[in-house]
């Protein structure tokens, strides 16, 4: 056997291993230090840079009053371009940038106390500028033969990565908190299946949810939307993509709104999903306009054929065993332009109704050849939409003819509209109209009745629910129109 | 009411005797009730109120009736759905076909009673 051989020359060669630092030891010049060479070290200080050399932990020993440097490969890693300028250096000159930190390590160390430091940050130069690093430190004393401190180990673990990784984390999640605080977007967060809400910002549109709760639907959605929505959430958790949908929504004050949601995966490392994270806007607003917007094309066409219909009778009535077809052409031409600026008085009212004396002066007022022969006055009264049109036709015909035959035909006739509204023996408020034609050529009862008088004697009197009468008096026409205020009085 | 006359015109005609005409939902539900006609045109908009409670009246009683409106068959009520539907303006040829297609026996010929309750419009 060879082995007390080997022994004895292992025993001779320290430090025994330690890879390329331990190397470096064995050919170092230790007698430009105050340590001396390394055949007069003290065996204390043999044992610990044989057991640091061994280790695969960084670690830094510090001997003597000037920390004369001895380290191991990891720890040569950690000093990066200051290694190997930096073994066998008194430490305050060899970390210059850190004396200070390294004095009071000194200090604490050689009188026999220890230091410990977690996630200190210090600046080192390590690749020829200053960057921050951020380290576990670890500092004991180590005792000679005579059991005095004589030198301090340092073990050392550079923890850079993880504090600059979780300083990341931490900004993402500040600029993540941002967000969903500077928008006005509820802010969602489901589980994998939406099966529970996990939290929600309401914004006081929705209620809000603190803690994880499985009855959200019940909470926010109305029973009959529930199917079609949970069609869409399986679809988009069954392809692990985009939940988008636009549906209704209770509110927080108990109205229904309406919502546009999306919410996108998160995927786990495996390609599951870990919940899903959303993001909704309030569109009751637009779906209102819509709503309404419909409702008015609805509505206006509706009226268009109407008008559509109205024309249609008013050239019925007015062809209607015509001899003068031209002349017929012209009362025609006049009634459309009539039945056009009711429907002007009626938009400028929003068809929500007009004011009588509003319908009659419109419709007569372009007839009128001279502004004095022309009086309206009296009580004015709101008429429905269909109220007014009728009366501005009929007007309209009581118009032309007194332009035609009656009071206006010649130079001094006038008209004199007045309305008023009285009270009947049973209480019900009536309007009464009365339009009187005076100073005219003398009156004769027409042969044959035309479109204005049926219109009037036909129409108005059963769409005011009323009655009409037609005094065709010698001095001038008088026509009154006698009925309920409310048509509803009577159908 | 220019096209509840029309409408009366053209059923006058069509041979057809005009029992009365409604311009208002109360005055055509009473009608509706009351009054001896077979048959009703029915516009859907009477003075800005639905005419379907006269209709289900008619229907009660068994009086065929036609939808005429400016909102087409889209503006019936579901129950209504398939009745038969005039949309304004329509000729006097389209009004004979949907009442023709009533199938109601003699009509026309004997000229009685046709009524429409309920022609609201000016």
């Amino acid at each position: 056997m060879v082995a007390p051989q080997e022994q004895q020359t292992e025993s001779l060669v320290f430090p025994a291993g330690g890879g390329e630092t331990g190397e470096l030891i064995r050919n170092f010049d230790w007698s430009k230090t105050p340590l001396g060479p390394l055949s007069g070290w003290p065996q204390s200080l043999k044992t610990v840079t044989n057991m640091l050399l061994l280790s695969p932990v960084p670690i830094v020993l510090l001997w003597g009053e000037d920390g004369i440097m001895i380290y191991n490969d990891a720890y040569s890693g950690f000093a990066g371009s200051r290694h190997p300028q930096l073994l066998g250096s008194k430490v305050r000159e060899g970390w210059a940038e850190i004396a200070d930190f390294n004095d009071n390590v000194m200090k604490v160390g050689l009188a026999g106390g220890t230091l410990a430091y977690e996630n200190q940050q210090l600046t080192l130069f390590r690749r020829g500028k200053p960057e921050p690093v951020w380290m576990n430190l670890d500092y004991s004393p180590v005792v000679d033969e005579s059991g005095r401190p004589r030198g301090v180990i340092a073990i050392v673990v550079e923890t850079t990565q993880e504090v600059l990784g979780q300083q990341k984390l931490r900004q993402s999640e500040q600029r993540f908190r941002a967000l969903t605080e500077a928008t006005s977007d509820i802010v969602y967060r489901m589980s994998p299946h939406w099966t529970e809400i996990r939290q929600l910002d309401g914004r006081g549109f929705l209620t809000d949810v603190a803690s994880p709760s499985t009855a959200w639907q019940e909470e926010y959605l109305l029973p009959e939307d529930r199917p079609v929505l949970q069609q869409v959430i399986d679809e988009a958790v069954r392809s692990k993509s985009v939940f988008q949908h636009e549906h209704r929504v209770r509110r927080t004050d108990g109205t229904i709104g309406w919502i546009f949601s999306r919410a996108v995966p998160i995927l786990d490392d495996q390609g599951e999903i870990v919940e899903w994270f959303g993001a909704a806007s309030d569109v009751t607003e637009r779906r209102r306009n819509e709503e309404y917007l419909r409702l008015v094309v609805h509505e206006l066409n509706h009226r268009v054929k109407n008008n559509l219909a109205m024309t249609q009778a008013i050239a019925a009535q007015t062809f209607r065993n015509v001899t003068d077809l031209k002349e017929a052409q012209a009362r025609f031409s006049g009634r459309m332009v009539a039945l056009g600026q009711a429907n002007d008085l009626l938009t400028g009212e929003r068809w929500v109704g007009a004011s009588l004396l509003g319908a009659i002066r419109q419709a007569i007022h372009p007839h009128c050849p001279e502004e004095h022969r022309c009086e309206t006055g009296g009580q004015d009264v709101k008429l429905s939409p269909k109220t007014a049109l009728a009366l501005t036709l009929a007007a309209h015909e009581l118009a032309t003819n007194a332009l035609k035959y009656g009071a206006w035909s010649d130079e001094t006739g006038k008209v004199v509209v007045s309305c008023s509204t009285y009270k009947d023996s049973d209480g019900n408020e009536r309007i009464r109209i009365e339009w009187r034609e005076s100073g005219g050529p003398p009156v004769l009862p027409p042969q044959r009745r035309g479109f204005g008088s049926t219109l009037i004697e036909r129409g108005l009197t059963r769409e005011m629910g009323g009655e009409v009468k037609m005094d065709f008096q010698p001095d001038g026409l008088v026509c009154i129109v006698d009925a309920p205020e409310s048509p509803y009085a009577k159908g | 009411m220019t096209i509840a006359m029309l409408v009366e015109d053209m059923l006058t005609e069509l041979g057809h005797q005009v029992i009365d005409l409604a311009m208002r939902l109360p005055y055509a539900a009473e009608l509706a009730r009351t009054a001896a006609f077979d048959l009703a045109i029915l516009d859907i908009n009477l003075d800005g109120r639905k005419s379907f409670p006269v209709a289900d009246i008619l229907k009660e009683r068994g009086i065929p009736f036609i939808f005429a409106t400016g909102y087409g068959a889209a503006g019936l009520d579901a129950a209504y759905v398939g009745y038969p539907v005039l949309t304004k303006p329509f000729l006097v040829q389209d009004l004979g076909a949907a009442i023709a297609g009533l199938g109601l026996d003699g009509c026309r010929d004997d000229a009685r009673h046709s009524t429409s309750p309920g022609h609201p419009n000016p």
